[in-house]
């Protein structure tokens, strides 16, 4: 119970009131002096297990998931500061770091990495392969088609020498690329 | 003045002009602009020229400003490649980008020839490197929303990034890099500092 004492009779006298009108019609039976807390008036014995706590189990072991975990889940306390993300994100060592293993290729002039193939060489190699394979297609028919001898490729001009004598033959119509070298 | 501005708006348009040609296309005496788009501040830079050198001055080195609008790639992860070249010369910084795997370092390849091409022709650099990077920037470009379907008929909202991307070549040889401050340079700077404090609005 909350006592509020006005300076203004008025309004205590207002408050005094309405306080009365409220207390007679929420209890007829009591009058205003009376500040007893409010028992039961009649006290009638319930039996031990009520209908409502076996819901109230199975309630808890239905959801218990989605309820919990909200609560034990990780989250982050407050907003991360721009200072703060720029700290992380421009710390040396998610820089990306400088390559010192750049070369130049000696036979093409472009760059290469020390450890790895030219690319440049390796695309031109690659064509030129490609080329041969579609001239062995077309020489071969179909799948399943490969002589058990080896094979050799002959560019303009060139002829087979005795070396190469039961090998298959594929002939290509053009110079001989430099990096090619013939036996 | 109102009608001196009206006389200058429609000077262009000339009744006698339209009488005399006959034919129906009164539009052909606008002046109409050749480019589409707003150009960009950026592009606006290569504009400026200056007054010619007087005979004693040092010859003032070429700048070149190029930029690439509404590449589709975020603009955090451009800054991290924009950073690497800051100040490089411009072979280091094709060849680093050459073998980098990551997908801007192609567009940014591709800018740096275009710059390099457009300094030799249009803007009188000798060797073509002879050039730096002094600014390398990236910047925001429009954003359009989508939406992201997930299970359970969840969605969320996601964002399509796309980004800029600035770069300005200087002729000559790179700035050597500046060596980092050591404790003693910034205690001396910090004493320096607190010398030249003086009493403000006294005599």
């Amino acid at each position: 119970l909350v006592v509020v004492s006005f300076p203004l009779p008025r309004l205590r006298g207002l408050l005094q009131r309405c306080w009365g009108r409220l207390e007679r019609g929420l209890f007829p039976g009591f009058s205003a002096g009376q500040s007893l807390p409010w028992g039961p008036a009649l006290a009638v014995e319930a039996p031990a297990f009520f209908p409502e706590t076996v819901s109230n189990t199975r309630e808890s072991n239905e959801a218990p998931s989605l309820l919990d975990s909200i609560l034990w889940m990780a989250a982050p306390k407050k907003r991360r500061t721009i200072e703060v993300n720029r700290c992380r994100r421009r710390n040396p060592n998610k820089l990306i770091k400088e390559k010192r293993n750049i070369d130049v290729c000696p036979e093409c002039g472009n760059l290469k990495q020390k450890h790895v193939l030219c690319g440049y060489c390796y695309a031109k190699v690659k064509a030129e392969t490609r080329l041969i394979r579609m001239e062995i297609r077309k020489k071969e028919g179909g799948p399943f088609n490969t002589p058990t001898v080896e094979t050799i490729v002959l560019y303009d001009g060139e002829k087979p020498t005795e070396k190469d004598e039961g090998k298959r033959i594929i002939e290509r119509a053009r110079k001989r690329p430099s990096w090619f070298v013939q036996d | 003045s109102g009608s001196a501005w009206a006389c200058g708006l429609l000077g262009w348009a000339r009744p006698d002009r339209w009488l005399a040609s006959g034919s129906l296309f009164p539009l052909t005496c606008i002046h109409t602009s050749t480019s589409l788009q707003k150009l960009g501040k950026w592009e606006k830079k290569n504009r400026i020229v200056y007054p010619p050198q007087l005979p004693g001055e040092p010859r003032r080195p070429a700048e070149i400003y190029h930029c690439r609008r509404e590449i589709k790639y975020s603009k955090d992860k451009m800054w991290y490649l924009a950073k690497m070249i800051k100040g490089m010369s411009i072979d280091q910084a094709l060849a680093q980008l050459e073998f980098n795997d990551k997908k801007g370092a192609k567009v940014i390849k591709e800018v740096l020839l275009e710059a390099q091409e457009m300094a030799v022709r249009n803007h009188n650099v000798e060797f073509k490197s002879n050039l730096h990077i002094a600014e390398s920037l990236t910047g925001r470009g429009r954003y359009v929303k989508r939406i992201r379907y997930h299970g359970k008929g969840m969605f969320g909202i996601m964002k399509i990034v796309r980004c800029h991307y600035f770069v300005k070549l200087v002729e000559g040889p790179p700035p050597p890099p500046e060596p980092p401050t050591t404790g003693f340079d910034q205690a001396k700077e910090y004493v320096q500092q607190l010398r030249s404090r003086t009493l403000v609005n006294t005599l």
